[in-house]
């Protein structure tokens, strides 16, 4: 498993076997996603008519980048009141499925999709800003340009978990993503450092189109003086760069690399985690093999002291 | 914080894992216990070949004989594999073998369980292991070794924020609280685990472990698959697949209070035999009587001598040889509280029958002793058997009903406290659901 899934697997395997036409059963069920996200599925009801609300961390961030618009276009109908405790609630009707089963799946596949859709409405937001702002821009030339389309658009973040945060910047000729990381562990701290700077490396190496990667520790200039942002002290925050151009962002390519780059700081500790595993199958490895030469090395037959039957041993006279 | 994330229950059994979220009523995923990997270059051709059998116990070898192969290589192969029943399918094709992490319910190679934990973490429950509390189960009389060697992972690879790792007969225990019957929430009875390999009888003294007292059985609900599979056989049954007969056990079977005038009844009452219908992959449907079966399956529990020459003890016995042999002053309270656990005691009437034989070997016996002491009354003994809804996953509820209460994280160690101690602060946990904790 090189990536990971975008898609809760828990909520898409129940509604797959709801939606199937299994016999209806209650459901009450709390799970958590990444970022602290925690779905509660539940048929409050009857056994017909599945409710699943999310609660999201940083709702309130993204409502203000227009996930309200995003999630109405995904979800539409399904939507009803907001459930106490959470921060959007779907309504799933099973008498009331769409008829073929291609439109199942894929609304099976679009709920499931929840926390991702919540999340994509400033990459999109940016992602249209970038667009106009480029149409803009083609009317000037670089020096004659206004100022405000040099500069770009303002900064939005997501403040997705208790001290990090995304930050996104469009302008004309790029769109900046800037993930604010923080270690809790110095092990980790270091095989994070090892791994980004391998994303640096693997643009210069192979992948030339790859977005530019940036990591440092002290906050980049594009986040100074942005209202609530606290540069870090101890610099045990760190600060990963995307550079996102144009071609990285064109319709077809969207969907996507707004689904990667969402995942990526999970990707990347997921990462950190199993190269820690792999290091520890190598560590028993090793540990098994020298406790072989141990074992081999014992001698064939041990000196052993002898007693005499009132306990009294035997020594050899000088 | 307001919203504080649930802690993550893991049961890792043998046969299967449970994985899911404390304060939920059934575990969110449940699959194999099972690892497919890249059949390397050292394992032997064909791959899915059991590694042989360690000289050494586990812990010291690290159960790195099979996997070893990894060490050498140097690109993404150690991210090639799958867990659970993907698991399962991806070895039934080329290139892939199986590998069973955990025997009898121990965890046997350290290697294929990290990475099975890292999927399970990561893939099935998407969580941060860093924001979550983690409650494990363990099987009676683990090393401790096996306990530090958990820790080790979920500290050092995962830095869980932090773990309680829990014994699954206690964990059932605190699972039977949900019945009516349970009176009180102790932490005393007998536990009676039955799974798809073995049966144990653990008797539980205030949250404590008898270890010495633990007794196991060599039937459990294979054997009773087996048995149901040989009954169709000699029947001459058009299908009497391995698979046929789990099916047969799981839809039709109960225990019966008498064999021999359950077979009366059924010659009195022919509606009692039923049909079972069987549509293999190819759309041919074939249907299976079933007769007999359907009561002298479970009856192998009760009268193991129609099943198996080797073990002839019925299990009500043994659970009563079992409270006989711990301390004198917890056998009322082991008595009261027989608490069922697993697949196999879910049969129609089992916990029933169970009490009623335990009542009358102790009444048996009480008899006697009064006759012997010339005219002194006894105050009798009460026997209670407790079945309850959660008991498939018996261990899991317990585990996600402890791990709900307020006062879980107090009891787990935590990632702090694991780098001032290390690994063997694990040896040692306080009591979760004990006196004095709610």
């Amino acid at each position: 498993m090189l990536l990971l899934d975008y898609q809760n697997v828990l909520i898409q395997s129940l509604l797959t076997e709801r939606f199937s036409g299994a016999p209806p059963t209650s459901i009450d069920q709390v799970v958590s996603d990444f970022d602290g996200v925690t779905f509660h599925i539940s048929t409050p009801e009857s056994k017909n008519k599945i409710r699943i609300s999310m609660g999201i961390k940083c709702f309130k961030d993204l409502l203000q980048y227009g996930a309200d618009q995003q999630l109405q276009k995904e979800y539409g109908s399904y939507i009803t009141d907001i459930e106490p405790g959470y921060d959007f609630t779907l309504l799933v009707d099973l008498d009331n499925l769409p008829p073929s089963a291609e439109e199942r799946e894929s609304l099976v596949k679009s709920i499931s999709l929840l926390k991702r859709n919540a999340m994509a409405a400033p990459f999109e937001r940016a992602f249209d800003e970038h667009a106009e702002m480029a149409k803009e821009a083609s009317k000037y030339s670089s020096e004659t340009a206004p100022q405000g389309i040099k500069e770009g658009g303002e900064v939005m973040a997501i403040h997705y978990r208790e001290q990090e945060a995304i930050y996104i910047k469009a302008s004309h000729d790029r769109v900046t993503v800037i993930f604010s990381t923080i270690f809790t562990d110095e092990t980790d701290r270091i095989f994070g450092k090892v791994f980004l700077q391998e994303f640096v490396d693997a643009r210069r190496r192979a992948i030339q189109n790859a977005p530019q990667v940036l990591f440092r520790n002290e906050a980049p200039l594009e986040l100074q003086g942005i209202p609530g942002f606290r540069a870090s002290a101890k610099g045990e925050i760190g600060y990963i760069t995307f550079v996102l151009f144009p071609r990285h962002i064109t319709q077809q390519r969207r969907t996507d690399s707004i689904s990667h780059i969402q995942t990526f700081r999970d990707y990347f500790h997921y990462h950190i985690k199993a190269s820690k595993a792999y290091i520890h199958s190598r560590m028993r490895r090793r540990t098994a093999d020298f406790l072989q030469v141990l074992n081999r090395a014992r001698p064939e037959s041990e000196e052993k002291e002898r007693k005499t039957a009132s306990g009294r041993t035997f020594r050899v006279q000088g | 914080m307001a919203l504080q994330t649930p802690a993550v229950v893991m049961d890792n059994g043998t046969g299967f894992s449970k994985l899911g979220f404390a304060g939920n009523d059934a575990p969110s995923f449940v699959f194999p216990t099972a690892i497919a990997t890249k059949s390397g270059v050292g394992s032997a051709a064909g791959g899915g070949v059991r590694p042989a059998v360690a000289s050494k116990p586990s812990y010291l070898t690290g159960g790195a004989g099979s996997g070893g192969s990894l060490a050498g290589k140097r690109g993404t192969e150690d991210l090639d594999f799958f867990i659970g029943d993907e698991a399962l399918a991806a070895a039934s094709g080329p290139g892939y073998g199986i590998h069973y992490p955990v025997r009898h319910g121990q965890v046997e190679n350290w290697d294929h369980m990290e990475r099975f934990w890292s999927n399970s973490i990561f893939k099935y429950l998407r969580v941060e292991p860093e924001d979550h509390y983690f409650l494990l189960t363990e099987p009676p009389l683990n090393p401790p070794e096996n306990r530090e060697n958990t820790a080790e992972i979920m500290f050092e690879s995962f830095n869980c924020a932090g773990l309680y790792i829990a014994v699954q007969a206690v964990l059932a225990l605190a699972a039977s609280w949900t019945s009516h019957k349970a009176a009180d929430q102790s932490l005393t009875g007998v536990v009676i685990d039955s799974g798809d390999g073995v049966t144990h009888v653990i008797p539980v003294a205030e949250g404590y472990v008898i270890g010495s007292s633990i007794k196991s059985i060599p039937i459990a609900g294979r054997d009773i698959t087996y048995f149901v599979q040989s009954l169709l056989r000699d029947r001459g049954e058009p299908d009497s697949s391995l698979k046929t007969a789990e099916r047969v056990k799981e839809e039709y079977c109960y225990v019966c209070p008498d064999m021999v005038k359950e077979f009366a009844r059924f010659d009195r009452e022919p509606d009692r035999f039923l049909k079972h219908t069987v549509t293999s992959p190819n759309g041919r449907s074939v249907t299976v009587d079933v007769g007999y079966e359907r009561f002298l399956a479970p009856e192998i529990f009760f009268n193991p001598e129609i099943y198996s020459s080797d073990f002839l003890t019925p299990l009500p016995t043994v659970v009563d040889g079992v409270i006989q042999s711990s301390p004198i002053d917890v056998r009322r309270g082991l008595y009261k509280n027989i608490v069922l656990s697993g697949g196999s005691t879910l049969y129609k009437d089992f916990g029933r029958r169970l009490q009623r034989d335990i009542k009358q070997l102790v009444d048996a016996r009480i008899r006697a002793s009064e006759l012997r002491s010339g005219g002194a009354r006894s105050g009798g003994l009460e026997v209670q058997v407790i079945s309850h809804k959660r008991q498939r996953h018996g261990p899991w509820f317990g585990g996600s009903l402890l791990g709900s209460t307020p006062e879980f994280r107090s009891y787990c160690h935590t990632k702090a406290d694991y780098d001032e101690y290390g690994p063997s602060i694990v040896r040692r946990f306080a009591l979760l659901g004990g006196p004095g904790s709610t």
